[in-house]
Parts: C-alpha cells; structure tokens; sequence
C-alpha cells in the first residue's frame, strides 16, 4: 500500500471512529434508518388497526328524528354499539340546518342526529355531526353505512317491482375471471414499480442528510475547534485530506443508507408475506448499475457538502447553508416521481440529480437501455468530477485555517 | 551546544492577505540546535510566520526553506508543530490523537510510542495517555499537544504560544521540556508575548512588529545593541509604531452578509457619555 493509500485510510479511519463514539450518532446512523420503514410500514398501519377497533367497539348514541321510521334501516343499525332515540319530527327548513340541534351536537350531548323527511316516494336525509369529534364522525360514518344498505334495499325492491331483474340491472358491466391474471406484469416487475416509488426518493435525500452532519464536523467543525490547523501542518497534501475525509463522511452515509433500505426490504418482506407485494426481479446488470448509480451520486453529494461546509467559516454558517440546500434534492426528487418513464425523452438522463433518480427508477423495472445508461452515466461522472474539484479547489484554500470563532 | 550549520532558511518573505499584509520582507535563517523565540504583540504575525514555516500557507514571495533549499511544504515530516489552539480530538484518548498524527507522518505505532512515553514522564502525563481528551484543563492538552508532535522525532518544533492560558506549574512544565530538548540538540521556533519566558528559554530572539521583523539577536544582544538595561526596555524601544490589528479580526463581511449586517447593525452610544456622566456629577 503506497504512503498516500496509507494516510487516506488514516484519516478516513480516524474520521469514523471519532464520529461513531459519540452515541447519538449511533442513534442517528443505525437505530434511525433501521427502524423508520419497519415503524412506517408495519407499526404504523397496525396501530391504526388497533384505533380502528377501538371506534368500532365505541358506543355512540345517535338521534333519529322523522316523520317515518322503515324497519330496515332502524335493525342495520342495532347490529353495531348504538344507541338510539326517536324523535318525531316534522321539517319546514332545510335539513341540513342545524337549528336548535347546533348546541346540543357541539357540547356532544348527542353524537349525531339523522334526520329523514319521506316525501313523494323520497327520502330526504341529512347527519347533523361533529366532525371534529371522532364520536360523532364515527357515528355518522355508521349513519351513512347504513343509509347505504337501506338504499340498496329500496333500488332493489322498486327494481323488482317494475318487473326487472335486479342484479342485470344494477351490474350490466363484469370484469370476467381473475383481474390480477390478466396483467402480463410479472410479481417481481410490479415490486419493482412499488419500490422504484420508494427506493429513489430514500436513497436521494437520506444520502444527502445523513451527510449533512459528518461533513460539517469533518469540516467547519475541525476549523472552530482548531484542529485543522494541526492536520495542515502534516505531511499530508489537501487531496489526501479531501478524499479521507470525503470517505469518512461516505462510510457513514453509505451504512445509514444501507441499514435504511434494509429496513425498507424488511418491511416489504413483511408485507409480502401477506400478499401486498412481491419481491422485485432484478438482472444481475440492473443491480450492478444501480450500485455504480448510487456511487457516482453519494461522490458527487458528499463533495459538494464538504465543499460548500469547507468554504463556511464556522459550524452555524454551514449549517445555515447545508440544511436549506435539502431543497435541491427533494424537489428533483418528487419532480422525478411523476416523470413518465415510457417513452421518456433522453435528455432528462443529463440532468444532475434528476438523471440517477430516474436511473434508479428504469433499473428498479428492470429496464436496462443502453442509451439512457451512456446518458446518465457520463454525466453524473461529470457532475461527481466538477464537485470533486470543487471539493478540492476549496481544501486548498489558504484561509481555511483560519475561524471567525 | 554550539552548532552552524542551517536548518531553516526564511528568505525575503512576504505574505498578503488580499491588501491585507501580515509580513514584509522577512529574512532570517535558524541553526540546528538553537532554541529561537519568536516575540511580538497580538497581530504582529508570529503566527502566519509560524503558519509559513509549518507549511500551511505559502509565501506571496521569497521562500521558507527546510535543509538543502527545499521548500518547507515538502519536507514537513521534519516538522513537529504545536499551534495555538492545541487541535486535539475530544473524542480521541490522548494517545490515539498521537498515534493518529504519528501515522499520518509514517512512523510505526511502536516507534511513536516510544517517544511518546519518554517525553510522557517529563511532562507527568503517562497517566493520562489513555484518557479521552474532553475532559483534559488547558495544560494537560497542551502537553498533549507537545507530545504528539514530538512523536515522530522532528528535526524542528514549531510552538506557538505554548504556555497562553496555562497555570503557573504547567507553564513552567513545558518550558522544562523546551530545555530538554534543547540539550538534547534539538531546534525549537518558540513564539511567546512574554518577554521574560523568552529570555528564560530561547538563545535567540526575533521581534516581530507589524509584519517586519524589528530585531533579531540574543536577549543579552538586544539589551546591549539598543542601550537598555532589560529586555522589556529594548521590546518597548523597538516595538514604539501602535500594534495593528490582527489579520483574522481584520477580516470583513462582503456581498449579500455586508448590506444584511449593516441593515442591523445596533447603534453605539457616542462619546457625549462622559461629558453627560461629568455633567450629572
């Protein structure tokens, strides 16, 4: 290994270890990015399960004021924890008034009030609620529930009357056989559709905010404290100092980032496990294109963050810089989302940030076009160079010895 | 011990700092073996002389050479600098920021710990080796500080202002080992603002004013060169042009930040104050 090899591995070693001790880094680089999909994916959706329980074991007590009260809605709603009181009722106004009832629903006295005014064959209706209340959302959510299956009940019984046959007519228009048979999608094609939705987006602003922080301390932080002064004074030439430095900061962006998508491909794991997604099919070419795609982003981000935190004279003026230039990627990377990628013109592979977004999301289906992946990959090699020179132009820089500190 | 040949050759440097010029015409050259002070008030540009001979800046003009006329920047594995600051890792033991800068100049672990461990127990912090250095006083991380550029066995010591800030024994510490070193044949560029630690410690000293050197001789020279009776006298005599400000606090806003910061910069009260307080009286 020659002297230079040498002094990068040092200073890239040294740039971890000291990062890693402290522990809310830890916290930051590995409890964070493994848990955040499994919590999002799987907590998540379980503990609404659970919310969802609970407001359907609720009691709610729901007024029915009318001038008529047809049996069939009345036992619909008795299937469920309700409680019901009978008004009757005659309207002059609008139903959806709340009248003398606006009170007595606000200080939740009653959940809701359904009120039913049967005229000329019609039932006119309206749910006085709350909907700030989830009581009275719930229970006019099961009103509503309810005034559906007695609708039904009604269409049905007039269609039968008028001597039709109801489910001809209701539903003249039928999907034959297994819907999901009929796509020539493969499982594996429509995973990578879900995650190329997800992957991008992940990997594109988490690779440029977990860098935020190891860039900083690496940089402006080392000015403040003094230290960099020590380490000018070494053997060492600035390009040795960038590229330790510039692999410290991607060893510890590159393990958030990875232990983040671990935690999404066990997520998706999870949820395949019941049906709602597969496992993407991917050739061996479109993985190995993802890893050089990803690479040439993580150079290109990480140089231009610890060059634009080198040029900061102290550790508030970079992150006063780096924190609001998170903008430059989210917004290319919800813009990529809805970018069409059949049919997509080729310069869009030109543009810095759009151009590896888009490239995960082709490679992510599987898609490997020669073309595109000439486009994206000469210019993100450009893009990762101009930042690495620029990196390179700003470590060399006499004055970043010195702090206003 | 008495030695001739050059080590360190400083030849009509000049460094400016955009209009700003922090050294004019700066020329001196350092033995092997001598101990050489560095004296001047804040601002004077002791440390971008220091900053120019540990190769962290290049000059505008003329040369910092190490040995056979080599620019300094290349032969700085012949260097061991400790700068003001210290530049120590709080989240390094005190040994792992040693062998850290020690690797950097190639040396084997086995080696720096060595020297390491001698010097360790003149300055009492064998002890605290493998401490982190957080927590260490001022002192213990200048010792630190020294320890870890003497780890590879330079042929030089750059210090600045090793002893700002420390305590009476500390100080007194690391002016021991300044002596060691120097009986030990080692060169020692030792910049202070305290006259009588200069005369204590080096064979030589070199005022600094404004960016020129104002003399350059033994303290018995400059006391003796100048008709005085102290050092301090000789200093006052040569240093009589008011000190400039440093080149750090010199430093202004520009762009988008200077019209930002003139928009709110606070009003100061004018001089009318002591006339209002002499009034009120």
């Amino acid at each position: 290994m020659s002297k230079s090899t040498q002094r990068i591995k040092t200073i890239a070693k040294k740039e971890v270890v000291e990062f890693v001790r402290d522990w809310r880094t830890i916290v930051a680089i590995i409890i964070i990015p493994i848990l955040m999909f499994p919590v999002l994916f799987i907590v998540f959706p379980v503990l609404l399960e659970s919310e969802a329980a609970e407001l359907d074991n609720k009691v709610v007590n729901i007024e029915i004021q009318s001038n008529q009260y047809p049996m069939y809605l009345i036992e619909s709603f008795n299937e469920s924890y309700t409680k019901l009181t009978y008004v009757n009722a005659t309207f002059n106004d609008s139903l959806s008034l709340p009248l003398s009832d606006l009170d007595r629903v606000r200080n939740m006295e009653i959940d809701a009030i359904l009120r039913l005014n049967y005229t000329d064959d019609i039932w006119y209706y309206s749910v006085i609620h709350l909907s700030t209340s989830e009581s009275s959302t719930e229970a006019k959510n099961r009103i509503i529930s309810s005034l559906i299956t007695f609708e039904n009940n009604i269409t049905e019984l007039r269609i039968s009357e008028g001597g039709l046959e109801v489910d001809s007519t209701l539903d003249p228009l039928r999907w034959d056989g297994d819907m999901s048979k009929a796509d020539v999608a493969t499982e594996g094609e429509q995973a990578g559709l879900i995650l190329s939705l997800f992957i991008p987006l992940v990997l594109a602003i988490w690779t440029f905010s977990s860098a935020i922080q190891p860039s900083i301390d690496m940089t402006a932080g080392e000015r403040e404290r003094g230290t960099l002064e020590a380490l000018l004074g070494l053997p060492c030439t600035r390009n040795e100092l960038l590229l330790g430095k510039w692999l410290g900061v991607a060893t510890i962006t590159g393990v958030g980032v990875l232990l983040q998508i671990v935690g999404l491909l066990f997520a998706i794991g999870y949820l395949a496990s019941s049906d709602f997604i597969g496992i993407p099919a991917l050739s061996i070419g479109a993985i190995i294109l993802i890893i050089i795609s990803i690479m040439l982003f993580a150079v290109m981000v990480v140089a231009l963050e610890l060059a634009l935190a080198m040029r900061s004279h102290s550790v508030k003026e970079a992150g006063s810089i780096l924190g609001p230039a998170i903008i430059l990627i989210i917004f290319p990377a919800l813009f990529t989302q809805v970018i069409n990628l059949d049919g997509i013109e080729s310069f869009w592979f030109g543009i810095p940030v759009i151009n590896i977004l888009l490239a995960l999301r082709e490679l992510l289906l599987d898609r490997v076009i020669i073309e595109h992946v000439a486009i994206w990959f000469a210019s993100s090699v450009l893009y990762a160079s101009l930042a690495a020179y620029y990196a390179a132009k700003q470590f060399k820089r006499e004055d970043i010895v010195t702090t206003l500190s | 011990m008495a030695v001739d040949n050059i080590l360190l050759k400083i030849s009509s440097v000049r460094k400016n700092f955009n209009e700003v010029i922090a050294l004019d015409n700066v020329s001196f050259d350092i033995k092997s073996g001598e101990v050489v002070g560095l004296v001047g008030s804040n601002g004077a540009g002791k440390t971008t002389l220091l900053r120019l001979m540990s190769g962290v800046y290049r000059p505008s003009s003329g040369s910092v050479t190490l040995g056979d006329d080599t620019p300094v920047h290349l032969m700085r594995d012949h260097l061991g600098v400790v700068p003001e600051s210290t530049g120590l890792y709080s989240r390094l033991t005190a040994w792992e920021n040693i062998r850290y800068h020690s690797r950097l100049y190639g040396i084997d672990d086995s080696v720096s710990w060595k020297r390491t461990l001698k010097f360790a127990q003149s300055l009492d912090m064998e002890e605290n080796l493998s401490r982190y250095t957080k927590g260490f006083s001022r002192g213990m991380r200048q010792k630190t500080a020294l320890l870890r550029a003497l780890a590879h066995g330079p042929k030089v010591l750059l210090l600045d202002e090793p002893t700002a800030g420390l305590d009476i024994t500390s100080a007194r510490t690391v002016r021991s080992l300044v002596e060691q070193i120097k009986l030990e044949g080692g060169t020692v560029v030792y910049s202070t603002h305290q006259l009588f630690e200069a005369q204590q410690v080096c064979d030589r000293i070199i005022i600094i004013h404004n960016g020129n050197v104002m003399a350059d001789g033994s303290p018995e020279q400059l006391i003796n060169d100048n008709g005085c009776e102290t050092l301090e006298e000789a200093y006052v005599m040569l240093t009589q042009a008011k000190a400039r400000v440093r080149f750090e606090d010199s430093i202004s806003d520009k762009g988008l930040t200077k019209i930002w910061n003139k928009l709110f910069r606070p009003k100061t009260p004018n001089l009318q104050l002591n006339q209002d307080v002499m009034e009120d009286e």
